[in-house]
């Protein structure tokens, strides 16, 4: 038991301690902490009411009333991306966890419970495979009512697949090793052996992939919004900001970069950390079946190498 | 895509023998079409039935909806769902929806009456226009910025483009899209920044319509090919081979268009096949920033209306069109690198 809890322990330490000697990292981590906070506190802490319209301030700049101006209502921008952050945010995260909770146990569980639960598995993940996300979301929101909630159900769904491939290509790579082997023969049980070898190895893959799922998510999210699908209009979004400047573009041409820009920043932030985690944790690629191999060796010694190359330059 | 590697090569193994290499090569490109086809029909009945389930999931009335309030009577309502046959069992109407659909009827709408393959196939070109155009710019783009890096590896141009492609994978295409109506549209008044033109009337007008759309869809991927080709570039770029031909004295333009660029194009290849959908979710986005008479926006109204065959009829041809691309994807590059070893396992 204590042997156990020291590995985990020297495993964070590893992981999670080093990540944070990156800058990028670091800025990174600020500024998803700074969404987390707009996602529970958006709303109160917006300095104006988001839905308040007042018709003498219609699409002003940037100024000391109103920091990043004022739609076509003349409603406070920042306030209305501040209130909308929740809704995005949140919803982007229900659709990873869907994925991650259903996904990821059963990429490890093919790998250990016989060919044709595998081969089963993988066939449904080709076929989900197939429909693409936000059709699929729109076409849901046909069938079980316009709601943000239900839209991005099965975006959650079809990142299931994703998670599903990704956790099994990592645990193959870990359950063929040796010390998988060494434990099986000492007697240790199959979950025993899962959940002390192999869950461990494959966490830092799925967790580099889960940032990259969760910027995904987002993305659709404001994509959602943006076509008005699962919310009714004063309710501010990300998206739904977006797509209100985008009527009015010939009075406002700057409005749509900034809702356009906290968009890219807070997925970038997350795909910043992903890269991160993924160079000081080293899991393989991320979706190794994408890329058929080529031979990348060279054979050359490093001055022979340096000779070769001599001609050329 | 794994499970038509995957087979492919057990027939590969199975296929050898006493057969003349050309006869051979043919029954294994054959082999490897069919069994392609033999993994994927399978899974395009798996996906429709789920596409199929949705409608059923609703639980809308659409008897009730199509006759109005005044006019859905118990019995109306009953008689109408006879005859749209939606009182029969799931599977049933499943199997009777499919057996019309490969036949090309998708039904009709419930509103307006119009068959739904015709509203589609009124729309399809559209996003096929865009979608074309943006996958040759895509590779335009991609293909020249990424083997630029390769070759200038650590310069200027390779550190700016890591950069940029960083950056534009953050931005959705219907944000790339506005920024283009900005700058083109809004403040150079150089394209349109709406509207759509077929063909017909003539090729100018028509490519003004849709090169901002198709641009906007293309950065995404063009950014992902220029990543993965500057990768796999540099790393065949570092092979015997080449350093050979290099000593051999081969002009270095054939060189790098011969034999670097043509083994180096495979995992570029499989992301343009693997953004396919991406593109397809983008060409919606792109409808929607550009307003253009699309699927996309078929589909939108179709969901707000409830109107099930038509969403139904959509993602059964939008999925199809997913794995046809697949394949085709997988078959080209099965023929690309038929004489090299170690593709795909």
């Amino acid at each position: 038991m204590s042997g156990k809890s020291r590995s985990a322990a020297a495993n964070k330490g590893r992981g999670g301690g080093s990540v944070l000697r990156l800058p990028t990292a670091r800025i990174a981590i600020v500024i998803l902490l700074g969404v987390l906070v707009l996602t529970f506190f958006g709303s109160s802490l917006a300095p104006q009411d988001p839905l308040k319209i007042n018709s003498n301030a219609l699409f002003q700049g940037p100024s000391a009333a109103h920091l990043l101006g004022t739609d076509y209502l003349g409603r406070d921008v920042l306030s209305r991306l501040m209130a909308g952050t929740r809704l995005s945010v949140l919803t982007a995260l229900e659709a990873v966890g869907i994925g991650l909770v259903a996904g990821a146990p059963l990429g490890v569980a093919t790998v250990f419970f016989g060919r044709t639960f595998d081969f089963m598995a993988n066939r449904v993940a080709d076929a989900l495979m197939t429909l693409p996300s936000i059709f699929f979301a729109v076409a849901v929101t046909a069938a079980l009512g316009n709601g943000l909630v239900q839209a991005m159900f099965p975006v959650g769904i079809l990142l299931i697949p994703g998670f599903f491939r990704i956790t099994r290509a990592a645990t193959l790579e870990f359950a063929r090793a040796q010390y998988v082997e060494a434990a099986e023969l000492l007697g240790g049980s199959k979950l025993h052996v899962i959940r002390v070898h192999v869950v461990r190895k494959v966490f830092p893959t799925v967790a580099v992939s889960t940032a990259i799922a969760v910027g995904a998510a987002l993305l659709s999210v404001s994509f959602l919004t943006f076509l008005g699908i699962g919310v009714q209009p004063p309710a501010p979004t990300w998206g739904g900001v977006l797509s209100s400047d985008l009527n009015y573009l010939n009075l406002a041409p700057w409005a749509p970069f900034i809702p356009g820009a906290l968009i890219a920043i807070t997925v970038g932030a997350l795909n910043a950390l992903a890269d991160a985690y993924r160079d000081r944790t080293g899991p393989g690629m991320l979706l190794p079946e994408a890329d058929p191999v080529i031979k990348t060796h060279s054979t050359l010694s490093t001055t022979e190498d340096a000779d070769a190359r001599q001609p050329a330059a | 895509m794994m499970a038509v590697i995957e087979l492919t090569s057990a027939e590969l193994a199975n296929t050898g023998g006493a057969i003349a290499p050309r006869r051979r090569r043919a029954r294994v490109a054959a082999a490897r079409v069919g069994g392609g086809i033999g993994v994927l029909l399978p899974i395009l009945v798996l996906s429709s039935f789920i596409t199929y389930s949705l409608g059923a999931l609703s639980n809308s009335n659409p008897a009730a909806t199509i006759l109005g309030q005044d006019a859905a009577t118990p019995a109306a309502v009953a008689h109408l769902n006879h005859v749209l046959g939606l009182d029969k069992p799931l599977i049933v109407q499943y199997w009777d929806w499919l057996s019309r659909a490969v036949r090309g009827n998708l039904g009709t709408s419930y509103f307006s009456q119009i068959p739904v393959s015709q509203s589609i196939a009124q729309r399809l070109p559209v996003d096929l226009s865009i979608a074309i155009l943006a996958v040759i710019l895509a590779v335009i783009l991609g293909g020249t910025t990424g083997t630029i890096a390769a070759v200038r590896r650590g310069g200027w141009f390779d550190r700016g483009l890591t950069i940029v492609c960083s950056a534009v994978s953050t931005l959705p295409a219907f944000v790339v899209g506005i920024i283009l109506v900005v700058i083109f549209a809004v403040t150079a008044h150089l394209l349109p920044a709406n509207g759509y033109m077929g063909p017909a009337q003539g090729i100018g007008p028509w490519l003004e319509h849709i090169i901002l759309p198709a641009l906007a869809l293309a950065l995404q991927v063009a950014a992902d090919i220029a990543r993965q080709l500057r990768t796999s570039l540099v790393s065949v770029l570092e092979q015997n081979y080449i350093t050979g031909a290099r000593v051999r004295g081969l002009p270095w333009r054939r060189i790098l268009v011969r034999h670097a660029l043509r083994n180096a194009a495979g995992p570029a290849l499989v992301i343009l096949g693997n953004d396919f959908p991406i593109m397809l979710a983008g060409a919606v986005a792109a409808e929607a920033v550009f307003s253009l008479p699309g699927l996309g926006q078929l589909l939108l109204n179709a969901a707000e209306s409830r109107d099930i065959p038509v969403v139904q009829g959509l993602l059964l041809v939008v999925s199809t069109f997913v794995v046809v691309v697949n394949l085709v994807v997988n078959t080209v590059l099965a023929w690309l690198y038929r004489s090299s070893e170690g593709v795909g396992t």
